[in-house]
C-alpha cells in the first residue's frame, strides 16, 4: 500500500514536469503580455525594456526553470496584470470555485444515484422514460448554453434567483463562504446545476446501467428467493455492488468539475480561479497561467490517487486478494 | 411557515431600505487592474480613478478642459504653464493639498516605473512657486499641455510616503495598488480585485455635489450576455457595454434603456507603405500595389461605410474621413466628406495602376479588440472582392495581434485609434509620422507611411501657441493624409451602455464614466 503511494506521488511528480514544460512551450503562441502592461503611448524601446524585466526575452526551457525555482522556493511570481502575489490572488479565488465544485458534485451524485436507481427499478414507467429523456438534453447542450438558459428563466423572467456572483460572502479564516447567507446560497443554485447537470445526467445513466446489470444477476436472484424484502435487495446488495464504476468516473469527473469550472464562472461571473484563468489568458498573465494549470494539475493527480485507495475501501474483491474480510 | 414570512418580511424591508440608500450599482467588461493612478495608463484604469483622485484640470461633459484642483492656469510666455492651486482641498485622509503633492505626482508620474511618463516628456522643469502655485517648464512651447494632462492625478506625498508607495510598482503589490487616497468626490471604500470595488462619497469634497449617490458597487461581468441578464433583471442599474446585437432588445424593453453616443475611437484600414513585396496569399512575393496611392484610393472607394454601419453597427456608429473625429480638437471640417462609394470608380483607378485584374494579399483583423472588429473585416472582404482585390482575412486576438503588426506581417491591417489627448495632433505623432524611435514618433506608424512635409509640420504644431496658425497646419496634415489615403478611415465607434429607467448620467466620448454626474429618481 505505502509503496503503491509513494509509486504515485513520484509518477505524478513526472507528470506535473511535463505539464510545466507544455505549458510553458505553448505560452509564447498564447500572445504578447507587454502591450497589455504599457499604455498607447508606449515605444518599441519601453516595449523591449519591460520584456527584458520580465524575462520573457529569454528562451521557454528558461523561463520554466525560473518558474520551478520560483515554486521551489513556494513563491509563484507576481501576476502582471494585477501586480500581487499569484499565490494570495488563488488562495482569494480558490474557496469560490472548490465550494461551486463541492456543492454541484454533491447534486449530481446525490441526485445521479438517485434518479439512476429509480429508473433501473421502474424502467418502464412513465416517469423514468421522462427522465430519461430529458437526460439525454443534460448530455447533449453545452454547459454555457445551459447556463444562460437558467440565467433568463430564473433571473431576468422570474426574478427568483441572481444572474451573477456569488452573493455575500463570509470569512472564515483565510476561507470565505458562500454558503452561510442567504444571497450566497441563493447565489449558487443555478450554477451548480449548470456544473454538475452533465455530471448528474452521466452518473444516473451509469447507475441505471449498472444497476440493470446486477439485477439480472444470480445472487440477487438468490436473494430474492430467501425473500428478502425489496429494499434491502436494491439498496444493501444490488445498489452496493455498482458503486465501483461509479466511484471511478465520479472522481475523474470531479477533477473536471474543477476544470471545466472555468465556463461556468465565466456565464455567471463567478469569482473563482476558473474566472482568474480565462482573464489571464486574455491578458497573457504567465505566472497566473503557470500556477493555475499547475494547481489543476496537482488536483487530478490527487483525485486520482484518492480514487485508487477507495477501490480498496469499497471493491470486497480486492481486499480480499489482499488477505482481508469482512 | 411563519418563520418563512417573516424572513420573507426581512428580506423585502432590507430591499427596501437599500432603495432609499441610493445605491448605484454598476458593471463593466473590464476590471480596472490597480488602484495606482500612475501605475497603468488605460481607459479603464484612468476612467474608474477618475472618480478617486483628481488632476490639476479636468474634463467636462462635453470634453473641454475645466478647472480642478488648479483654479487657474496661465502660459508663461513660451516657457512653461503656471498652475494655479485651489485653496483648501483636502485629501480623503483628512491632509491638505498643497504644490508640494503636485510636485511629488510629478515625480511619482514621470518616473521610470510609472506608465504614464510620456505625458511629461516635454517637460523640463518642474517649480514649486508658492504653496499654491507650481510651474510646469517645457522645453518648447506647448499650447496644448493643460489639455495632455487631465488625467494626471495628484497623490498626497504624506500618505505615499507614510505607506512606502512613493514610486508606481510595476511588478510587485504596494499598498497603493489596492488602496486609495485622492481629493475626488468618491473615496474607496473597499477593494477586491476582479470581484467588486465600492466607492462612498467623500463628504469633504470642495466641489458642489451633483449626485445623490449615497454607496456605489462596481462589479466587473466579462460575459455580456451576463452583463445584459444582470440589467434586465434589476441586478444593476448600468452595463457597459451592451453588445451592439443586444442593444435593440434592451431598448425596447420597459424599464431599462440604452445610452448611444460615439466614442473618440477611429476605426481605419492601414497599409504597408514601404514593403517591396505581398507577404500573404497567392501573389506573396509579387510587388507591393499598395505602395501605389491609386491603389489605396480604390480601397477607400470600394468599401461601403454606410452599409457597415446599417448592418454591423445596427446604425449606431458614423462615418469617419479623418484620424479624428468632429468632436475632437484640431478637427478639419472642410475634409469631412470620406471618398464616396464607387465600385467603378475603384475599379479604373485599379486599372490606372495597372491592376486591371486585380490582385491578392493578407488582411489582418483584431477580433476581440473593437466592436465587431472581425464582422468589418469580413464586410470589407467582399466588398474588396467586388472590384477584384482577394483578401485573405486572418483575424486573432488582440493579445497576437500587435505583436503580429510590429512584425510586419501584414499587407493591410484594421486599426482603431482613440486621441488620448482629444487633440488632432496625435494621431499624427503616432500614426503620421515617419517612425523614429529616438523621438518617439510614429510608434504606431506600422505600415512606415513617410511624408516629409508631415514631418515637418508635426514639431511646428506642437509648438504654435496661436490657434489659427496651428489649426491651418492641422488642415494641411489633414489633407495631405487625405490626398495620399494613408489610412482609409472608416467610422468613429459607437458607445453603448444599458441603463436602468430613472437613472440619469452622462455618457462621455471617452468612455470615462463618472459617478458625480449620476443622479437615481425613484
Amino acid at each position: 500500500m505505502l509503496a503503491f503511494i509513494i509509486r504515485r506521488v513520484l509518477q505524478s511528480v513526472v507528470v506535473l514536469l511535463v505539464v510545466g514544460l507544455v505549458a510553458f512551450s505553448l505560452f509564447r503562441f498564447v500572445g504578447d503580455p507587454v502591450d497589455n502592461l504599457l499604455g498607447q503611448e508606449r515605444t518599441i524601446e519601453d516595449i523591449d525594456r519591460v520584456r527584458s524585466e520580465l524575462g520573457l526575452d529569454q528562451p521557454f526551457p528558461v523561463q520554466y526553470f525560473r518558474f520551478l525555482q520560483g515554486v521551489a522556493q513556494g513563491n509563484f511570481g507576481v501576476s502582471f496584470r494585477q501586480g500581487r502575489p499569484v499565490a494570495d490572488i488563488l488562495a482569494e479565488r480558490a474557496p469560490a470555485t472548490l465550494e461551486l465544485a463541492a456543492v454541484s458534485a454533491l447534486f449530481a451524485i446525490v441526485l445521479g444515484i438517485t434518479l439512476g436507481v429509480y429508473t433501473a427499478i421502474r424502467r418502464d414507467g412513465w416517469l423514468s422514460n421522462f427522465i430519461m429523456t430529458s437526460s439525454l438534453i443534460g448530455v447533449s447542450l453545452p454547459t454555457f448554453l445551459i447556463g444562460i438558459l437558467l440565467i433568463y428563466v430564473f433571473a431576468v423572467e422570474l426574478g427568483w434567483l441572481p444572474s451573477f456572483g456569488r452573493g455575500e460572502t463570509v470569512r472564515i479564516g483565510w476561507w470565505t463562504t458562500g454558503l452561510l447567507t442567504e444571497s450566497g446560497l441563493k447565489a449558487i443554485i443555478l450554477p451548480a446545476i449548470t456544473l454538475g447537470l452533465y455530471q448528474m445526467t452521466l452518473i444516473m445513466r451509469l447507475v441505471r446501467a449498472e444497476m440493470l446489470e446486477v439485477l439480472r444477476s444470480d445472487y440477487v436472484k438468490f436473494a430474492r428467493a430467501r425473500g428478502l424484502n425489496q429494499r434491502s435487495v436494491y439498496f444493501r446488495h444490488a445498489l452496493k455492488n455498482t458503486l465501483v464504476p461509479v466511484i471511478t468516473i465520479t472522481g475523474l469527473q470531479l477533477g473536471s468539475i474543477i476544470a471545466f469550472a472555468i465556463i461556468t464562472e465565466t456565464v455567471f461571473q463567478w469569482p473563482g480561479v476558473g474566472l482568474l484563468f480565462i482573464n489571464s489568458i486574455q491578458f497573457v498573465d504567465i505566472p497566473v497561467m503557470a500556477s493555475y494549470l499547475m494547481l489543476i494539475s496537482v488536483m487530478f493527480v490527487v483525485i486520482n490517487l484518492i480514487v485508487d485507495l477507495l477501490y480498496f475501501a469499497i471493491d470486497p474483491r480486492l481486499s480480499a486478494s489482499r488477505g482481508g474480510g469482512h | 411557515m411563519k418563520k418563512l414570512s417573516f424572513l420573507l418580511a426581512a428580506t423585502i424591508a432590507a430591499g427596501v431600505g437599500t432603495a432609499q440608500a441610493e445605491t448605484f450599482k454598476w458593471a463593466a467588461q473590464t476590471d480596472p487592474q490597480t488602484m495606482d493612478p500612475h501605475a497603468v495608463n488605460s481607459a479603464p484604469v484612468l476612467g474608474f480613478l477618475n472618480n478617486v483622485y483628481e488632476g490639476l484640470v479636468r474634463r467636462g461633459k462635453d470634453m473641454t478642459i475645466e478647472p480642478a484642483l488648479a483654479e487657474s492656469w496661465e502660459p508663461l510666455g513660451g516657457d512653461g504653464w503656471r498652475f494655479n492651486l485651489r485653496r483648501d482641498v483636502t485629501f480623503h485622509d483628512g491632509a491638505a493639498f498643497t504644490a508640494e503633492d503636485v510636485l511629488f505626482s510629478y515625480e511619482r508620474a514621470s518616473s521610470e516605473a510609472a506608465d504614464t511618463a510620456s505625458w511629461f516628456a516635454p517637460v523640463s522643469e518642474v517649480t514649486v512657486v508658492d504653496d499654491f502655485t507650481i510651474d510646469f517648464m517645457t522645453t518648447a512651447p506647448n499650447p496644448i499641455f493643460p489639455d495632455s494632462i487631465a488625467n494626471f492625478m495628484i497623490m498626497d506625498r504624506g500618505w505615499a510616503e507614510a505607506n512606502g508607495v512613493e514610486l508606481p510598482a510595476k511588478d510587485a503589490e504596494n499598498f497603493a495598488t489596492l488602496n486609495a487616497n485622492g481629493t475626488a468626490t468618491f473615496r474607496l471604500a473597499e477593494r477586491q480585485p476582479g470581484l467588486m470595488t465600492v466607492l462612498e462619497p467623500f463628504e469633504g469634497w470642495w466641489g458642489e455635489v451633483e449626485h445623490n449617490i449615497t454607496r456605489a458597487e462596481f462589479t466587473p461581468v466579462q460575459n455580456s450576455a451576463t452583463a445584459v441578464a444582470a440589467l434586465l433583471s434589476g441586478e444593476v442599474d448600468m452595463i457597459n457595454p451592451v453588445p451592439v446585437q443586444d442593444a435593440g432588445r434592451v431598448a425596447e424593453r420597459d424599464g431599462v434603456g440604452v445610452i448611444t453616443g460615439i466614442e473618440a475611437r477611429v476605426i481605419m484600414f492601414g497599409f504597408a507603405h514601404q514593403a517591396d513585396t505581398i507577404k500573404y496569399a497567392d501573389d506573396a512575393g509579387q510587388p507591393n500595389p499598395f505602395r501605389d496611392v491609386r491603389v489605396r484610393q480604390a480601397v477607400a472607394h470600394a468599401i461601403n461605410v454606410d452599409a457597415i454601419l446599417q448592418t454591423i453597427m445596427r446604425g449606431a456608429a458614423e462615418p469617419a474621413s479623418q484620424l479624428v473625429s468632429p468632436a475632437m480638437r484640431g478637427y478639419t471640417p472642410a475634409l469631412a466628406e470620406r471618398p464616396a462609394y464607387d465600385p467603378d470608380a475603384a475599379r479604373a483607378l485599379l486599372a490606372e495602376a495597372g491592376y486591371p485584374d486585380g490582385f491578392s494579399f493578407g488582411l489582418k483583423c483584431p477580433n476581440d479588440r473593437y466592436l465587431n472588429d472581425e464582422s468589418v473585416c469580413q464586410a470589407a472582404v467582399s466588398m474588396l472582392a467586388q472590384i477584384g482585390l482577394r483578401a485573405e482575412l486572418d483575424a486573432m486576438p488582440v493579445r497576437t495581434y500587435w505583436p503580429e503588426l510590429r512584425e510586419d506581417n501584414f499587407d493591410m491591417y484594421l486599426l482603431g485609434w482613440s486621441p488620448g489627448t482629444f487633440d488632432a495632433e496625435h494621431p499624427v505623432r503616432f500614426l503620421a509620422a515617419t517612425p523614429d524611435e529616438e523621438k518617439r514618433l510614429g510608434s504606431w506608424n506600422f505600415g512606415d507611411f513617410s511624408n516629409p512635409r508631415v514631418d515637418e509640420l508635426l514639431p511646428m504644431i506642437q509648438s504654435e501657441i496661436d490657434d489659427a496658425a496651428r489649426q491651418a497646419m492641422l488642415d494641411e496634415v489633414a489633407q495631405i493624409l487625405q490626398d495620399e489615403q494613408a489610412y482609409v478611415p472608416l467610422y468613429v465607434q459607437p458607445l453603448i451602455w444599458g441603463v436602468r429607467d430613472g437613472v440619469e448620467l452622462t455618457q462621455r466620448p471617452d468612455n470615462f464614466f463618472i459617478l458625480r454626474w449620476v443622479t437615481i429618481n425613484e
